[in-house]
C-alpha cells in the first residue's frame, strides 16, 4: 500500500533530482557560452585618471583618534562592453575598478575599490564613462596614499540565477602615480577645519 | 502491535538524523567553515542575493580577493552578514596576515559602523566564516519562514507527527 510518507518521499526525491539535472545543465551551458564568447578575456580602456586629496579626520574616513587621514577620490574616463558576460545564467554582473599597491617598505600588498556598479540588463552593459567620479573616498590602512603608483584595473563578477560565482578581470590597466601633496600646512589645515564643520 | 517493526521504523528514523548531521559536519569539514551552508537574511545584497536564497561557503582560501562576497560574524552578535570585500590588505610576507573592509552591494556606505568594538576593519583569520562560491535560490525560505512564524513550527511538527501516525505499512 502507499502511505502518505511514501508518496511525499517518491515526489519530493524526484523533483530533487530533476532540480539537480536542470541546475547542472543551466550551469554547463553557460560557461559554454562563456568560454565560446571569449568573456575571459574582454579589452577595456582606463584613461584621464585624476587624483584628488583630501583630509578627513573623521573615524568612518579612516581617522584613527582625530589624526588627519589623506583620502583619495580620481576621475576617469572608462571604456569596456561587458555584454558577452550575460547569458541565461547571468541575473546581475557586478563590475568594480579597483588599484593594487604596495607600501612604502614593499612590505605589505594592498587593493582598494574606487567604484563600482550594478548591471541587471544586457542594454546597461557598454560603459562608456568620460570624467566620472569614483564612488568611494579610499585611504591606506597605516599610510598616506600619496607618493604611490597605483595600478588600476576594472574587474568583474557575474552572480547567477543558479550556481557558481563566476570572477574575471578585462585588459585595460592604468598606473596612477599619485604625487605628494605640497607642504603648505596652512591649507590642510583649512580644508580640515571645513570638514569638520560639515555633516558627513 | 509488532515490537519488532516498531523498533526498526525508529532505528530507521534515527538513521536518517544521523546521516543529515553527517553530512553536514562532512560539509562543514571539507569547506573548513562552521557553516558551509547559509541562508540569507537580509537585503543587503540585492538585487544578486534576496532573502531566503542559499549561498554555499568555501574557507580554505588563505586571503580573500577584493570583489569576493564573504560571509562574516560580528563577535557578540551572531548574525552571519554576507557582504563584499571592498578593500583588502595583506603582509607579503605573511600571506594570511590580513585585513578586510566590507559593504553591501545594496548599501550607500560601508560596514565600519557594523563592526564591533570601534574597529576600522575585519581580520581575515578571525572574523570570516566564509567566501561564496555557489548559490541557489530561494530554497532556504523554509528555515526562515519556520524561525520568524511562530505557527509555522507548531504547522511543521503536526503534520510530522500526523503523517507518522496516518502512514501506517
Amino acid at each position: 500500500m502507499f502511505s502518505l510518507s511514501q508518496r511525499f518521499q517518491t515526489v519530493s526525491n524526484t523533483a530533487v533530482t530533476v532540480g539537480l539535472f536542470l541546475a547542472a545543465f543551466i550551469i554547463g551551458t553557460s560557461w559554454f557560452q562563456l568560454v565560446s564568447n571569449h568573456a575571459f578575456d574582454l579589452s577595456s580602456s582606463i584613461s584621464n585618471v585624476t587624483p584628488k586629496i583630501n583630509v578627513r579626520t573623521s573615524r568612518y574616513y579612516g581617522s584613527v583618534n582625530g589624526k588627519a587621514k589623506e583620502n583619495a577620490k580620481v576621475s576617469f574616463d572608462l571604456e569596456a562592453d561587458l555584454t558577452k558576460l550575460f547569458n541565461w545564467n547571468t541575473k546581475q554582473v557586478f563590475t568594480y575598478l579597483t588599484a593594487e599597491y604596495e607600501n612604502v617598505k614593499h612590505t605589505r600588498q594592498n587593493e582598494v575599490t574606487f567604484w563600482d556598479k550594478i548591471i541587471t540588463s544586457k542594454d546597461d552593459a557598454v560603459l562608456n564613462l568620460t570624467d566620472a567620479q569614483s564612488k568611494y573616498h579610499v585611504w591606506d590602512v597605516q599610510e598616506k596614499l600619496t607618493g604611490k603608483d597605483l595600478k588600476l584595473k576594472l574587474h568583474w563578477n557575474i552572480q547567477p540565477w543558479v550556481g557558481p560565482l563566476v570572477y574575471g578581470e578585462t585588459d585595460g590597466t592604468f598606473t596612477l602615480s599619485i604625487p605628494e601633496r605640497e607642504k603648505t600646512e596652512k591649507k590642510a589645515k583649512e580644508s580640515e577645519s571645513a570638514e569638520s564643520s560639515s555633516p558627513n | 502491535m509488532n515490537l519488532r517493526l516498531e523498533l526498526t521504523k525508529l532505528l530507521n528514523l534515527c538513521f536518517v538524523f544521523a546521516s543529515a548531521y553527517m553530512f553536514w559536519e562532512g560539509l562543514s569539514l571539507v569547506a573548513n567553515t562552521h557553516s558551509p551552508i547559509v541562508v540569507v537574511l537580509s537585503g543587503s545584497m540585492e538585487p544578486a542575493f534576496q532573502r531566503g536564497d542559499i549561498l554555499f561557503l568555501w574557507n580554505r582560501n588563505e586571503q580573500s580577493k577584493v570583489g569576493d562576497v564573504v560571509v562574516y560574524e560580528v563577535a557578540g552578535k551572531n548574525i552571519p552578514i554576507v557582504h563584499r570585500v571592498l578593500r583588502e590588505h595583506h603582509s607579503i610576507a605573511d600571506p594570511s596576515k590580513q585585513v578586510l573592509l566590507t559593504k553591501g552591494d545594496n548599501n550607500a556606505g560601508n560596514d565600519i559602523p557594523l563592526y564591533a568594538n570601534r574597529k576600522l576593519y575585519l581580520n581575515k583569520q578571525k572574523d570570516i566564516v566564509g567566501t561564496v562560491k555557489g548559490y541557489f535560490p530561494q530554497l532556504g525560505y523554509i528555515t526562515i519562514w519556520v524561525s520568524e512564524n511562530k505557527y509555522a513550527k507548531f504547522a511543521l511538527l503536526g503534520f510530522l507527527a500526523l503523517s507518522s501516525l496516518v502512514g501506517g505499512e
